[in-house]
């Protein structure tokens, strides 16, 4: 499984390993207690590494090369709900509310709904209906959505009641969705007519009580804000890939175009977040209080705790869309082989754009927690994004397992790392241990089959 | 016995090279890209006059010996480093170290060791340990390629970076290290705007001289070959790890001279001018101006020093946004550069 | 140099290439296995063999591109367990590779004098242009009839013409073995003559030559030796007349 250069480097890398074995033994013989603050410690901010990889690794597989601008998308996250709950729950200390921004989203929205209408139902429905109507229609949908994005981002304080419509039809499509499916599923057979008036029946039934629940908790604002970022890092994302990489994709030589390219995106990006909301360090509000709860003489905080579920949840998530959707075999197509895939009739574009906006999402997800930890700054992006890289360097690069096997990883050996020294070390201890490792297990501990 | 070219009909009598004219108005970009920086520099500088003019200069000529240097690694041998700033933080730390005014250090609580040498004792010093530091870290780095070496480079940056920030027993942390000496040869002391701007100048005609000299040598046409295909140059005997380190060791060296130019001209530096996005903004420089000419990084570096001073004037950016406000627009001009134009402005190297 | 001296020795043979059960493996395919073959010193030797029967592999594994799995590669008489890519040279051997690698972003006149120049590092870094190599390079250039194209870059030229470039490279490099990976494949007919041309003088010289074709014409026509690979084992070996005719060749590879 793992692959060493040659023989020195498996004597250099067996010593280096038993000592780093031993020194963690010893470690925690000396003070149990301690170890099991920092092992938590490394599981929670391992959990967003973990989140970050996945992201990375999801894209790498399908086009090969890393795309910086999820550096960009942390930030945008974490701003997304500072932005969104800075009237609110910030005591309005920082409010922040600028037309243009909501513009900017709104237009990008629409953009992403544009596309989407255009290449899943244009060829379809042009047929029956006239190029020039479904264009218009198309047009119009794609306006509404970007208006309703921009009115959403202008009252964000309004968000739960304002999203609760949409939400509610989301799951009331995906009940009768499910409902139908699991009709198709369980008898083999085309459902009747009935089965459908029931479908939707209980899809509106189900919709509906979730949008008059939603609309009457302001608490679910919070949360409504994390969707609202995580989506528009995804749309920005997603854009990028359409609107720009296609074309480098075309006549790019080697995965270094690819790099500068996204370089040059996570600049742009991150100054434009520094103009907007300043460099200074901001809060997030805590969304589940402070206390910590004492376990074994370690200090364990809830928050961290979510944080930890939410990477498994992450995972388990994309595994099933990987594993278990015809949608995750054509990313693996894709992934092995674009041409191919394109020959066999996937639309490869399509496919690619949704790999980017779930790894942008990802991202943005991981920048929303970790800004709920600590705090955020415009460049926090840039430190988690080389972080998620390492790990999914260190995991395996292409490797699903190894994304999450290496973002845990390498929590740890950040925080055992710092044991002995201050907690500023940290950044230097990650970045030295990628270095070793990657000269002793190139492919990292997972890698790839191919 | 010799074959003859016949497999093409494109071997037709070479065109004799059209005018200035008609070049421009065919569209050539180099052309273009060296005349309008050229004319920019020269209408700004008549513009705001010459205090302007050699602040400007001076900050162009250290950006110009990190570009440079870093077109060596990047466009030369093919290596997309992005931890340069490392080596200048270390050549700028030694610097500031060794020569900052001992009496100065003796009234802080928080001293660090000084030295009190001369500019020119240390600055040999700075080089050599960049230097140094550039093997062991190169020996490290020799294994990896294209978007891993990326990664390692961005994580050297990081470790060089926290460690200025951290090391607080001799780089005071994030306080900085005041009083560091202006040059002297004898009794005269370099300490005038003008002279400091000739000295500098001075210092980039060497790099530029020692740079045209290593790429224009056999070495440096073997680093194009080891930038085109590493596997196929080791066939023809070559040690590739060896031009690959000593390439990287002789860029770092010139980066530890930028960094001891650059402590002495400041007088004083803290780890925020060593940061990565400064390391970035480097690569970006390079890689406008064009990768594989050393021409081209003086043009790059001008273009991004005068973008800064340009952005100054314009009303609709708030002066305390023009760092920014210059970084946006880098990040666009790579992306436009990647998308029509990978070999930067006036490069001989496509990405 | 981590070669120890066990794994060298001298010996005088009357080869000039000889491998004693080389194997390379990718994974679990195996693409050489225990391969032991001897190529006769001056001469032409030829290596066929169907599509992914390692021949290609082989030549890497002779030249260092590729580390060996096991066993022993004798290079003009020296033993090696390990092939360093950049000592082959001076064992005596050079190469083309199969895909055509050359130094796209360089000009055609820069491609021939990088192999002219000096190894050596210290003295590479004071060296400026020679005279010698000027004129070695112009001779190669005008031999591979490369001359009117010097100052185009390498990714400009046909493939024809990188081809072509290619054997250029290789023979700017006076060594005693050139090892050439399909010279033949998507050549113009025209250039084919040439080029044979230039494989004959090379043994008229008294070097060796090995090359891997899948023109049998030029199979039967052009080498002494002839080495069948098949599934990367040997299927057999020897002179190519006597070679061509054997009834297990006929059948496993060239079918009718």
């Amino acid at each position: 499984m793992l692959e060493l250069r040659d023989r020195q480097n498996t004597l250099l890398a067996i010593a280096l390993t038993a000592a780093t074995v031993a020194y963690l033994g010893w470690k925690v013989v000396e003070s149990p207690e301690q170890a099991l603050q920092f092992a938590f410690n490394g599981l929670s901010v391992g959990a967003i590494y973990a989140l970050l990889a996945m992201g990375f690794t999801l894209v790498y597989s399908t086009v090969w090369f890393f795309d910086l601008y999820y550096g960009a998308a942390a930030a945008i996250g974490a701003y997304g709900v500072y932005y969104l709950r800075s009237q609110e729950a910030l005591g309005g200390q920082y409010e922040v509310s600028h037309p243009s921004l909501n513009i900017a989203f709104g237009v990008i929205t629409a953009a992403v709904v544009a596309w989407a209408l255009h290449t899943r139902y244009y060829r379809r429905l042009s047929r029956r209906y006239g190029e020039r109507t479904v264009t218009v229609a198309g047009g119009v949908i794609a306006v509404l959505a970007g208006l309703y994005m921009a009115v959403v981002l202008t009252f964000p304080t309004e968000m739960n009641t304002l999203l609760s419509p949409a939400l509610g039809a989301i799951v009331a499509l995906i009940v009768y969705a499910v409902v139908r499916r699991g009709y198709r599923a369980t008898f083999g057979a085309p459902e009747p007519a009935a089965v459908v008036a029931a479908a939707t029946a209980v899809g509106v039934l189900a919709g509906g009580a979730i949008a008059l629940a939603v609309a009457g908790a302001a608490g679910s604002r919070l949360y409504l804000s994390w969707a609202v970022s995580c989506v528009l890092a995804g749309a920005v994302g997603l854009a990028l890939y359409r609107g720009l990489y296609v074309y480098m994709l075309e006549r790019a030589r080697s995965p270094l175009i690819m790099l500068v390219a996204t370089l040059g995106v996570l600049l742009a990006l991150t100054a434009a977040t520094t103009i907007v909301f300043e460099a200074t360090p901001r809060p997030l509000p805590d969304a589940f209080g402070s206390d910590p709860w004492t376990i074994g003489g370690a200090n364990i905080k809830g928050f961290n705790v979510f944080t930890i579920v939410m990477a498994f949840v992450g995972f388990a998530g994309l595994w099933v869309l990987l594993r278990r959707t015809s949608f995750g075999k054509s990313v693996r197509a894709v992934g092995d082989d674009e041409e191919v895939s394109k020959v066999v009739g996937i639309n490869t574009t399509v496919v690619i754009a949704v790999v980017f906006f779930i790894g942008a999402a990802y991202a943005a997800f991981a920048g929303i927690l970790t800004g709920h930890d600590t705090a955020i700054q415009p460049r926090m992006g840039l430190l988690l994004l080389l972080k998620g890289w390492i790990a999914s360097v260190v995991g395996g690069i292409g490797n699903l397992y190894g994304a999450i096997v290496g973002g845990f990883v390498l929590g740890m050996i950040e925080q055992f790392g710092i044991w002995d020294l201050a907690g500023e070390w940290r950044d230097v201890v990650s970045f030295g241990v990628l270095i070793l490792f990657l000269s002793f297990w190139p492919k990292g501990l997972l890698p790839r089959r191919d | 016995m010799a074959i003859s070219a016949q497999t093409d009909a494109d071997a037709a009598a070479e065109a004799p090279t059209p005018g200035l004219i008609t070049r421009l108005a065919r569209g050539n970009i180099e052309l273009w890209a060296n005349l309008l920086v050229i004319t920019w520099a020269i209408v700004f500088m008549a513009w705001q006059g010459t205090g302007f003019a050699i602040t400007i200069g001076t900050v162009f000529a250290i950006w110009a010996i990190l570009a440079v240097s870093l077109n060596l690694v990047v466009g030369f041998t093919g290596l997309l480093s992005v931890g340069h700033v490392g080596f200048f933080g270390i050549g700028a730390y030694t610097m500031a170290v060794l020569t900052s005014n001992a009496s100065y250090e003796a009234a802080r609580t928080d001293a660090i060791p000084t030295y009190g040498w001369p500019f020119f004792a240390a600055l040999p010093v700075a080089v050599v340990l960049a230097g140094v530091v550039a093997v062991v870290v190169g020996v490290a780095f020799n294994r990896f390629r294209d978007d891993i070496f990326v990664l390692v480079s961005f994580g050297f940056a990081i470790i060089a970076f926290n460690t200025f920030l951290n090391l607080r027993e001799i780089t005071r942390g994030a306080f900085g290290i005041h009083e560091i000496e202006k040059p002297a040869i004898g009794g005269w002391v370099i300490d005038g705007e003008l002279e400091f701007l000739l000295f500098s100048l001075a210092l980039l005609a060497l790099v530029v001289l020692v740079s045209w000299l290593v790429v224009s040598s056999s070495f440096g046409r073997v680093l194009t070959a080891i930038r085109e295909d590493e596997e196929a140059i080791a066939v023809f005997g070559y040690r590739v790890t060896h031009y690959k380190l000593a390439i990287w060791v002789i860029s770092a060296m010139m980066a530890g001279l930028a960094g001891g130019l650059f402590a002495s001209w400041t007088s004083f530096i803290d780890p925020n001018s060593f940061i990565l996005l400064e390391s970035m903004l480097l690569v970006s420089i390079v890689i406008l101006g064009g990768l594989a000419t050393i021409w081209g990084s003086l043009l790059g570096a001008m273009a991004f020093v005068l973008m800064e001073e340009g952005m100054r004037f314009l009303p609709f950016i708030p002066p305390e946004y023009v760092g920014q406000a210059r970084q946006i627009v880098l990040g666009v001009l790579l992306v436009l550069l990647m998308l029509f134009r990978p070999q930067g402005l006036v490069g001989k190297y496509r990405l | 140099m981590t070669t120890e001296p066990a794994d060298r020795t001298e010996t005088t043979e009357d080869y000039s290439v000889e491998t004693i059960d080389v194997s390379k493996h990718f994974g679990a395919v195996r693409a050489v296995q225990e391969l032991s073959v001897s190529i006769p010193r001056r001469g032409i030797t030829s290596i066929v063999g169907p599509n992914g029967s390692g021949k290609s592999t082989f030549v890497n594994l002779l030249s260092g591109v590729l580390p060996l799995d096991g066993g022993m590669v004798i290079l003009d008489g020296v033993s090696l367990r390990v092939v360093h890519a950049h000592e082959v040279p001076d064992l005596g051997a050079t190469r083309t590779f199969q895909e055509v690698r050359l130094f796209d972003q360089i000009s055609v006149w820069d491609n021939i004098m990088v192999v002219l120049t000096s190894r050596k590092l210290l003295p590479a870094l004071l060296e400026r242009t020679k005279q010698e190599h000027r004129d070695e390079a112009e001779r190669i250039l005008k031999l591979v009839g490369m001359w009117e194209k010097r100052d185009s870059l390498a990714m400009d030229l046909s493939y024809g013409q990188r081809k072509l470039l290619e054997i250029g490279r290789a023979l700017a490099l006076n060594v005693q073995i050139y090892m050439f990976d399909e010279p033949f494949a998507g050549l113009f007919p025209q250039m084919i003559e040439p080029v044979k041309d230039l494989v004959r003088d090379l043994r008229d010289r008294g070097r060796t030559i090995i090359f891997i074709s899948h023109n049998m014409d030029i199979v039967r026509e052009l080498p002494e030796h002839l080495i069948v690979l098949d599934s990367g084992r040997l299927l057999t070996e020897g002179d190519v007349h006597e070679v061509l005719s054997r009834e297990e060749v006929i059948e496993a590879y060239l079918g009718t």
